[in-house]
């Protein structure tokens, strides 16, 4: 692959494009079960592949990221730089345990707030849940046909083949067909406590930008009403607008798409790196420790101060040092106690107190 | 009440010191009602302070920048201070001690009743003076008036004293008797512009953070600093002079700086002759005071001496401000007097960025003094024994002279007659003499022969254990009044919240106390406005006239000076401007005083001289401030202070544990292992309670004129506990009960394997 | 908002050496809207059993930091009045790398929140044009916010913004003082290393020894202590 970060960013954006189009084509058996309604939708998913992969590459090629993917390949995979270790634990251990409290029950957004945790819950779950049910429609990997002699019995059909058979009185089926009006409710909760927290939270008004933090929360709801509009339309007033609103859903779908590569929806894809730093803390705690050159106290894994140092080459940043007698001293090497303290000690001496 | 009924722990367990870490509601929800503009409840330089209301609690603190003396500056006390309101220990309701429980709650009918026919009864049985009255400094002026109008009329006691006494009232001796006024010079003001201060046994970095904006106010100026200290504080550590003055030898430094000023004639002879008496007595006194033999009194190393010399004499201006550190001594009033020659020698008074002050370390120290909470004297700074003084306010106060008590005991005296069994029954008022008190051991057995201990205040201090009525006062916050600070400026503190629960603004128990006791006619105040008024009009004519103050004119003003003698007069920040004194002939009282030894020096069986005061992070007896978790953490116990030099003779490493002990009492604790102290010197802060109290160890003599005892030395052996089960830090979570997080680590020594060179 | 003119006009200005240790700053930093009870201020003791010297540390909001370009979430944001944000709730993936490559040793991690918080000079009070809390609270001015003509009209120190880590030279938002005949602040790390470690000089300027400057008689007290008999005692 090219060393070009923008090149081989550009190269693994337009694969993954391509097999987002070749998903959708032999997903939907030739286009087959392919719904033309949702036309526009896939064309969408199949630019923004393209922008998730690009972004996501030129992300994960900056040193620090790099590092920390290539150490999580090695752990899995063997290779790499060895330590001195006691009862190191397995790195695909870790990353799976690591995914389960970080992804799925966002642990560490609970120790942060209760508030903000059930909020971010709402919103992760519901989006979840309602890409879930929206992309393999969209693709035509999924669809739903009457069995033959009833017209009552639904049957759920993935990539061809019947996965379920339900009746349409069934609670599964109200489930099924009101799967997005369910994750709906769960993003409206979701969304209503992050704007109240947006509105009131005097340290969020502080910091909080336009484009980071309100727009995504805009652009979520306004999929999520028209949405329901579309629904409430057809069930209650027999479609009123429903002809103009599927175009506004569809705008507002295509936007959010559109900027998750681009805007704070990102993370999602970024955490992936949580999983590779997770299991690197962890090995790392049992190894070798290194020892601050001015505190003598312990401050990190040396596996994190070297790589560091490679990381930090790599960034043009050359925190190196000359003794006197001609000894190279790595400023890495001082624990962050240790440079305040250093500091103080030479700004003091410049004022002679 | 006799001995406690439950053990300590369980008073403890009950009543706190409980750790509070988190505003009323929390972090995230901190938009307040309203705010109010008022005043630190802790130390004498009373920053301004704007404190968060919501829906009757204070939530939290914005800095208040308009206010002249600290301009939104505020230590870590001030900072956290609002969290003592909403605390969970906070009493709200009168309790009355119980046998079983320790305490019951009460009606506040039930408490005013026992109070009263406790008072009646040892009065008819015992005499109207075996019922004593203890007030603090850290309340209002105008409490400091209604109590000692309460103790006259209501009880008619002479024997009603404060703990101030505990606290300045050398300097206010001294500064009576030199200058016939017990006031700070100048305003802090004057500091900047001062060439050459002196900050004699006071560690305000610690004790008054905020005035060493001041500080180095005047050394961005130029200004060089004297620091005189047995240890290197915060502010010693970069003065240009640092005199480590051996403790209780203080009037034999001062007396050997003179001699230098003498010497190279460095005084202003036109304002000796002028203006004051006494400079011949003085300069033959301080003849013999040679650098030599000054050091070999004070440990203060001739050189140092004569370098002080050199930087006091010739400056223009020069600014003296002194602490605890000289006046905490059997000859406190005779060092403050010693060190004052140094003032008026140079005729540096009067004027522009020249002076002298005692900083005041109560919230009203200064105030607290004024206005008749004190055994002899009556509101105005008036004399109780003076025949005019006691005539004008017995008239003020519609009371037959002959009515009024005369002179009283002093505070601990007051304690020593208890235990003597000639004091039968006490209310106290935010004082907490178990733990503030010298030798706690036998303030405890005085506490238990009390016929009847009734205690006002806002959580059960330690002193109140022992109470048989505990009734709940009001926090500084939950009442209104004046205060006046170290420099002499009445301000003003504005009501944020009432009062929780059942608890009372403290004004109004006096008053319900007081009419309970037939005396409502003298007593009946629509609220601290009308006592503040009332006071006013009493200091007419006396020193501390107030009588040109009003709340509204206070505020407006940023505070206003006394003396204040009508409502056109501007206030007096700088006093003599005009070269008169308030003594008799106008002229400033010179003494001078031969160096007495202390009290208690060391000998062969207590070889080692010990030494208290205070932190940064804890006020007093830390009624209030051991409530705070994040205070706690930041100091959670005493430490002992001693040098390697020291230790390494004992045996002892940084975080041993050590036995203290004085001929009074004895301390474990741990050894933190400084260079920043004497050698021959240990340093105990005293803000803890029971077995952790500093005070244990501390001595009882008094400075016979201003009956202030000897907290500054004594004599004290140091033991090294070989099998003590705590080692290090860890003992400091305990009592706290919580892992103690405070962001200043003590670095241990690099390991062996890379300290070696 | 804030009037864009704030942040030009005025400046943070750390004197270290000022320092009384009191923790004021630390305990108000707690308090701010953006820290929700949790200190992003350093204050420590240098060494104490040598000293009571302690130093303020507040993030310097460098130009390019070096904590934002180790990232590797893209979670440290710089704004445009040069700002250096706490980590991205959302993209903070607890690596610690700013932590330890922070060339001040400013950021802190939260481990329980599995998020990096610092100093961001009290956005929710700069940005609405008050002062940061830790300036403002500061009883001796180690830490002041306010005009550079002011501070250079006051004080005898000279404020820079520019330090030298060895051959990495830092610029920052945030000054310090130092003497005159500084242009920078050189880090000086061998000036403190001896060999392979750092040794603190048995005496140095800022941390005096009273065995040094005092007159004590240590061996009358130790004969004191051991209960040996001593022919007259000191006055």
């Amino acid at each position: 692959m090219s060393q070009n970060p923008k090149a081989r960013a550009f190269t693994v954006g337009t694969s993954l494009s391509l097999a987002t189009v070749a998903g959708i084509y032999f997903g939907s058996g030739m286009l087959e079960h392919f719904d033309p309604a949702l036309f526009w939708y896939a064309v969408a998913s199949v630019l923004a592949a393209y922008a998730v992969g690009y972004r996501f590459t030129l992300w994960a090629s900056r040193p620090p990221s790099r590092m920390y993917f290539k150490r999580g390949m090695q752990m899995i995979f063997g290779g790499g730089p060895k330590y001195k270790s006691n009862n190191a634990p397995s790195a695909a251990g870790e990353i799976a345990k690591s995914a389960a409290t970080n992804f799925a029950a966002q642990n560490f957004i609970r120790e942060r707030s209760y508030f903000r945790w059930i909020m971010h819950l709402c919103l992760s779950g519901g989006c979840t849940l309602a890409f879930a049910v929206t992309f393999p429609l969209v693709f035509g990997w999924l669809h739903f046909t009457t069995a033959p002699d009833n017209a009552e019995i639904y049957n759920v059909v993935a990539f061809g083949v019947t996965v379920r058979t339900f009746s349409i009185h069934s609670i599964e089926a109200t489930l099924a067909f009101n799967a997005l009006n369910i994750s709906a409710v769960f993003v409206l909760i979701g969304l209503f406590m992050a704007g109240y927290r947006r509105l009131t939270d005097a340290g969020e008004r502080a910091t909080q930008t336009f484009y980071e933090d309100i727009l995504p929360l805009i652009l979520i709801a306004a999929v999520t009403v028209t949405g329901i509009a579309l629904t409430i339309s057809y069930k209650f007033f027999d479609g009123l607008y429903h002809g103009s609103m599927v175009w506004v859903h569809l705008l507002s779908v295509v936007a959010l798409i559109f900027y998750i590569p681009f805007g704070k929806l990102f993370h999602m894809f970024q955490r992936t790196c949580a999983l590779c730093v997770t299991a690197y803390k962890k090995k790392g705690a049992k190894e070798e420790q290194a020892t601050c050159l001015v505190t003598g106290e312990e401050f990190a894994s040396q596996r994190h101060v070297d790589d560091l140092k490679i990381v930090l080459d790599e960034l043009g940043l050359n925190y190196r040092f000359t003794t006197e007698d001609g000894k190279e001293v790595h400023y890495q090497d001082i624990s962050p106690q240790g440079r305040r303290r250093l500091i103080a000690l030479n700004q003091g001496k410049l004022l002679k107190r | 009440m006799a001995k406690l009924a439950l053990p300590e722990e369980s008073y403890a367990d009950q009543f706190g010191p409980h750790l509070n870490y988190t505003p009323e509601g929390g972090w995230d929800t901190r938009e307040p009602d309203k705010l109010v503009d008022t005043h630190c409840c802790f130390c004498g330089v009373q920053c301004g302070i704007t404190l968060k209301v919501k829906e009757n609690r204070v939530i939290g603190f914005e800095p208040r920048e308009d206010f002249p003396v600290n301009e939104g500056k505020l230590c870590p006390k001030g900072v956290k201070r609002y969290m003592q309101n909403e605390h969970p220990d906070r009493l709200k309701s009168p309790l009355i001690a119980d046998p079983l429980t320790g305490f019951r709650k009460a009606s506040w009918d039930e408490a005013y009743s026992k109070t009263v026919d406790e008072i009646n009864r040892i009065q008819a049985k015992y005499g109207k003076d075996s019922f004593a009255f203890l007030g603090g400094a850290s309340m209002t002026n105008e409490k400091a008036y209604l109590n000692g109008k309460f103790a006259r009329i209501a009880l008619q006691t002479a024997n009603i004293d404060y703990n101030g006494r505990l606290c300045m009232v050398s300097a206010g001796a001294a500064n009576k008797i030199a200058f016939g006024i017990d006031r700070a010079a100048s305003p802090w003001e004057d500091i900047p512009k001062a060439k050459v201060i002196i900050l004699a046994g006071t560690n305000l970095a610690e004790c008054f953070p905020v005035l060493t904006k001041f500080i180095w106010k005047a050394r961005d100026n130029g200004a060089k600093i004297i620091v005189i200290d047995p240890r290197v504080t915060p502010i010693a550590r970069t003065a240009d002079l640092y005199l480590p003055v051996k403790p209780g030898r203080d009037s034999a430094l001062a007396n050997g700086i003179l001699h230098q000023l003498i010497k190279n004639n460095w005084t202003d002879e036109g304002f000796l002759a002028n203006h004051t008496d006494g400079w011949e007595q003085v300069a033959e006194t301080v003849e013999k005071y040679t650098p030599e033999y000054t050091e070999k009194i004070t440990g203060v190393p001739a050189a140092s001496i004569i370098k002080a010399g050199e930087l006091w004499g010739p400056p223009e201006t020069s600014m003296l401000l002194h602490a605890r550190g000289i006046e905490h001594h059997t000859k406190g009033v005779e060092n403050v007097l010693s060190y004052m020659n140094l003032v008026l020698a140079t005729g540096r008074i009067g004027r522009e960025g020249c002076g002298y002050g005692a900083i005041t370390g109560q919230g009203n120290g200064q105030g607290g003094r004024e206005h008749g909470q004190r055994c002899n004297q009556l509101p105005g700074g008036r004399d109780i024994n003076n025949k005019d003084h006691r005539e004008h306010i017995a008239n003020f106060w519609g009371v037959e002279e002959s009515s009024l008590p005369y002179e009283g005991l002093t505070a601990c005296e007051i304690i020593d007659a208890i235990e003597e069994g000639k004091i039968k029954g006490l209310l106290s008022i935010s004082f907490n003499p178990l733990v503030s008190i010298p030798d706690s051991n036998r303030t405890r057995k005085a506490l238990e022969k009390l016929e009847y201990f009734g205690c006002i205040d806002f959580f059960m201090n330690e002193t109140a254990r022992y109470a048989d009525v505990v009734m709940a006062g009001s926090l500084q916050e939950e009442d209104e009044g004046t205060v006046t600070t170290g420099e002499g400026r009445c301000v003003k503190l504005n009501q944020s919240v009432t009062p929780p629960g059942d608890a009372k603004a403290d004004w109004k128990i006096i008053c319900d106390l007081a009419e309970r006791l037939g005396k409502k006619d003298y007593f009946d105040y629509t609220g601290p406005g009308q006592i503040f008024d009332e006071l006013a009009r009493a200091s007419a004519g006396g020193v501390n006239d107030y009588s040109g103050m009003s709340w509204e004119r206070i505020e407006q003003e940023n505070g206003v000076f006394w003396p204040c003698k009508g409502e056109s007069h501007p206030g007096t920040p700088r006093l003599f401007e005009d070269k008169k004194f308030y003594t008799p002939n106008g002229k400033a009282q010179m003494k001078g005083f031969e160096y007495r030894p202390p009290a208690e020096d060391v000998d062969a069986e207590y070889p080692i001289i010990f030494t208290t005061g205070r932190v940064v992070s804890q006020y007093l007896s830390g009624t209030q401030t051991r409530r705070i978790g994040s205070l706690v953490d930041q100091y959670p116990e005493p430490l002992c202070e001693l040098h390697p030099m020291l230790a390494d003779h004992l045996g002892i490493q940084d975080g041993d544990i050590l036995k203290v002990s004085s001929r009074r009492g004895h301390i474990i604790l741990p050894a933190q292992v400084v260079k920043t102290i004497r050698p021959d010197t240990v340093f105990i802060p005293y803000h803890w309670a029971d077995k952790k109290a500093a005070n244990q160890l501390t001595n009882r003599e008094l400075d016979p004129t201003s009956k202030i005892p000897e907290f500054k030395v004594c004599a004290c052996k140091v033991e090294k506990i070989e099998d003590a089960p705590n080692k290090k830090y860890e003992l400091a979570g305990q009592i706290a009960g919580k892992p103690p997080s405070s962001p200043i680590k003590f670095y241990p020594k690099p390991p062996e394997h890379l300290s070696a060179r | 908002m804030v009037s864009p003119s704030f942040f030009q006009e005025n400046e943070f200005f750390l004197d270290q050496s000022r320092c009384i240790g009191c923790q004021a700053c630390v305990q108000a930093c707690a308090e701010c809207d953006t820290h929700r009870g949790h200190a992003m201020i350093h204050l420590e003791y240098i060494d104490r059993p040598t000293g009571v010297q302690t130093a303020p540390v507040v993030c310097m909001h460098c130009e390019d930091p070096t904590c934002a370009q180790v990232c590797p979430a893209d979670a440290i944001k710089q704004d445009d009045d040069g700002i250096v944000h706490s980590a991205a709730k959302p993209r903070c993936v607890s690596c610690s790398n700013c932590v330890i490559a922070c060339p001040f040793g400013v950021p802190k991690m939260n481990n329980g929140y599995e998020l990096m918080m610092k100093c961001d000079m009290c956005y929710d009070r700069t940005s609405l044009g008050k002062k940061p809390m830790c300036a403002t609270v500061c009883p001796s001015d180690a830490l002041y916010f306010g005009k550079r003509e002011d501070i250079e009209r006051i004080r005898q120190e000279k404020p820079v913004n520019e330090f030298q880590f060895g051959l990495q030279t830092v610029k920052t938002k945030v000054n310090m003082m130092t003497a005159q005949e500084n242009e920078n602040i050189p880090v000086d790390v061998a000036d403190f290393m001896a060999g392979a470690t750092f040794t603190l000089p048995e005496t140095r300027t800022g941390a005096p020894d009273v065995a040094n400057t005092a007159v004590f008689d240590l061996p009358e007290i130790v004969k004191l202590a051991k209960n040996e008999p001593v022919e007259e005692l000191q006055v």
